[in-house]
């Protein structure tokens, strides 16, 4: 870190992250309709509807609400997100999170105060360790 | 330049990234990524270098150093820097092109006499699957 070319020229004020580079972010006032893919890291804060496919980590903020699909390596969901969401990892919802709809992971934790209605599949990856005692279905209102 | 800290903040699409569809708010928008579809912004559109915007743009500022390929109305100024390319049809108050830089395409200018809330362009050219 630290050495990437961070070029100076004008606009884009608060841009220190690019150098890093490979995060994404969705602020609060945008809206993002239709099919995101690629690597990197997602932030979301805003409203995004859709389709994800993406080789990184997801976060949907608290101010966030998501619809759509979403493939990722895995989540964090502090928001509002609905539909399907896969991971190849893991998801965590946080507390204020309200998922609804159809969630796949080998790893998943559910924070208390976290809003989850829906299906869930959590398939061992083959070779992989156990899911280190998280509960396998939870429902909470 | 035409460039003024927007009250908004900057939302990033990063360089792996790639977005189809519509993008639209009240932000600043830096584009290191692929982008193809819509962009309405209330903002600055600026597009990095190696950033490529495939787009119908609406934006206060749009800043070039990738490339840009579609119609775009820069509500204040179009900014084409020395590695930007710019290829399609713009309307703008104001052009800055540097030395380097590649434009292809129409220009037309907003002038005084043109009220601020030009309509953009009233259909998506192509390419987005909205439901």
């Amino acid at each position: 870190m630290g050495l990437f070319a961070k070029d100076k020229t004008s606009a884009a004020p608060e841009t220190g992250e690019r150098g890093g580079g490979e995060t994404s972010f969705f602020g609060a006032k945008l809206m993002v309709k239709g099919k995101v893919s690629g690597g990197g890291n997602l932030i979301v804060m805003g409203k995004l509807e859709g389709e994800f496919d993406l080789n990184g980590e997801l976060v949907v903020a608290a101010s966030a609400l998501v619809n759509g699909e979403a493939k990722t390596v895995s989540v964090t969901v502090s928001g509002g997100f609905s539909g399907s969401l896969t991971a190849k990892q893991r998801i965590q919802l946080e507390k204020g999170a309200v998922v609804s709809g159809r969630l796949q992971a080998p790893n998943l934790s559910v924070a208390d105060g976290a809003v989850l209605n829906g299906e869930i599949e959590m398939k061992q990856p083959s070779e992989g360790k156990p899911a280190a005692g998280d509960p396998a279905r939870k429902q909470k209102k | 330049m035409a460039k003024d800290a927007t009250s908004g903040a900057t939302s990033l699409v990063s360089r792996p990234m790639v977005i189809e569809g519509e993008i639209s708010g009240d932000e600043n928008l830096h584009v290191d990524g692929r982008v193809k579809g819509i962009i309405r912004l209330t903002g600055d559109l600026f597009v990095g270098v190696g950033g490529v915007v495939e787009a119908e743009i609406d934006a206060r500022n749009v800043i070039i150093q990738g490339t840009v390929t579609g119609k775009v109305l820069a509500r204040r100024q179009l900014e084409v820097q020395p590695s930007g390319r710019f290829n399609g049809e713009c309307t703008a108050a104001s052009y800055e092109i540097r030395e380097g830089a590649v434009f292809e395409g129409v220009s037309r200018m907003i002038t005084s006499a043109q009220p601020d809330n030009l309509t953009p362009a009233p259909s998506a050219q192509k390419s987005n699957n909205q439901p």
